[in-house]
């Protein structure tokens, strides 16, 4: 019954516009939309160099990314605590408990994977385009915008997959962030903290948000790749 | 385009694919490259295309050594031509669109050579929803869109009907009088009788024989050669 319950009163909290979940969900939302892009600029480029070019030790490089694919939130979340704390290296410019460390912490943790999952895309794809390019007089550059554009049904899978990854992910953002009411509560957080405080209808509502925003998104991709 | 190769070795993996001592293509030739499977043929139009690297040697173009410049002069239709993820047009207009062609012109341009090899019904298809014959149309229309001054061919009629092969290779030949230096490779030694001004036939890697397409048809002078002018050398 408790189960109910916690789903309808999420339902009420939302159509009433609660302004603490709103504030919550948008700042979820711009911590995770900022690591994104911010990692999709890094990610892409990187991704289609390592598909396109030969060199040296380039198996490690890759077994080194498919590895940090997998990399545990709290372990990111520790090292970049380590890094802005006030003893560390990074101390200075005190980040640490603020939206810009979630947003670091969030760009460590997907950049490898939207690296390895545009890496896959052009690993295929990727030489034939090039040497297409080249053969019409594309330059280096012209060659780069060519690629992306070729493998843009990968990049945007990448990107999503990259967003979905920070946006549901709570171990880096709870330790760097410090769930802060009002500063650096995001909606994984908030849920972490509710459930420990039995306010489960909050937490649902929370929920409710999560799979609705990832419903969008999916959707929006899935329309992409059917007009593609 | 005159194009000269010295002392050119391409290897895979360290296994040596192609070893041409040393070859001269005519400015403004007709060039066919005939042999069996694995003579070569495509190894050699890619290195002289510039889209794959040189493992040593040198191809120099008009006495000059590959450059961007050069690039830009020249390109290769390969046998399984990739489209882009956008419409026939766009396809055939991307290299004008590189070169920054005024977009009136661009459309003029295609529009021309899309009634030339009579592809207007597919001129607003996807690209990438052709068959493998209309691809390789589509693929000829965007090489010769810039009037390339090298323009090489790999196979360029595999899998195409008769009566399209007819348009094709009238274009090409179209491109050579207006001094495209032309090289293409073919299976087809009927094709290559038909269209070419010379021939070289090549076998295991190693140029054996290049002369007048009939002079290398009528009397061939080395015993491969001869063979497979004469139809014993298939495979």
């Amino acid at each position: 019954m408790e189960f109910i319950t916690g789903i309808l009163s999420g339902f009420k909290l939302l159509i009433a516009m609660d302004k603490e979940i709103i504030e919550i969900v948008l700042l979820s939302l711009f911590v995770s939309l900022s690591a994104t892009v911010i990692s999709a600029i890094i990610a892409t480029p990187l991704g289609i160099l390592i598909g396109i070019k030969s060199f040296k030790l380039k198996g490690i490089v890759v077994r080194v990314i498919y590895t940090m694919m997998s990399l545990p939130p709290v372990i990111v979340g520790l090292v970049v605590y380590m890094l802005l704390s006030r003893k560390g290296p990074l101390g200075g410019f005190s980040l640490l408990f603020t939206p810009p460390a979630m947003i670091i912490a969030q760009v460590c943790l997907i950049t490898p994977i939207i690296t390895g999952l545009v890496y896959n895309g052009t690993k295929e794809k990727g030489a034939e385009i090039k040497r297409v390019a080249k053969a019409l007089g594309a330059n280096p550059t012209q060659t780069l915008f060519l690629l992306i554009k070729e493998l843009r049904i990968n990049i945007f899978t990448a990107i999503i997959s990259g967003y979905g990854r920070a946006i549901s992910e709570v171990g880096a953002v709870m330790i760097v962030g410090g769930n802060i009411k009002g500063q650096t509560r995001v909606m994984t957080t908030a849920i972490t903290m509710l459930r420990s405080m039995g306010d489960y209808q909050t937490g649902i509502a929370m929920g409710i948000v999560l799979l609705t925003i990832s419903f969008i998104i999916t959707s929006i991709l899935y329309h992409y790749q059917q007009g593609e | 385009m005159e194009i000269k190769i010295k002392s050119l070795v391409k290897k895979y993996h360290q296994k040596e694919a192609l070893n041409i001592p040393g070859l001269t293509i005519r400015r403004g030739s007709l060039l066919g490259i005939i042999g069996p499977n694995g003579a070569g043929k495509s190894t050699l139009a890619r290195l002289i295309a510039g889209v794959d690297p040189i493992s040593s040697g040198a191809i120099t173009y008009d006495n000059e050594p590959m450059n961007p410049s050069l690039q830009q002069q020249l390109t290769i239709v390969f046998q399984k031509p990739y489209m882009f993820r956008s419409s026939v047009f766009n396809n055939i207009a991307y290299p004008l669109k590189l070169r920054k062609e005024s977009k009136e012109s661009i459309v003029s341009k295609v529009n021309k050579i899309i009634e030339e090899l009579e592809i207007q019904d597919i001129c607003e298809q996807n690209a990438w929803t052709l068959s493998g014959g209309e691809a390789q149309k589509v693929a000829l229309a965007r090489g010769l869109i810039f009037k390339p001054r090298l323009l090489i061919l790999d196979e360029p009629t595999a899998n195409i009907d008769p009566a399209s092969i007819v348009v094709m290779e009238k274009m090409i030949r179209k491109a050579n009088q207006e001094n495209t230096t032309t090289i293409i490779v073919t299976h087809n030694l009927q094709q290559a009788k038909r269209l070419c001004s010379d021939i070289l036939f090549m076998n295991k890697g190693e140029a054996i024989e290049l002369d007048e397409a009939d002079n290398l048809i009528k009397s061939p002078q080395n015993p491969l050669t001869k063979q497979f002018v004469e139809g014993e050398l298939v495979y």
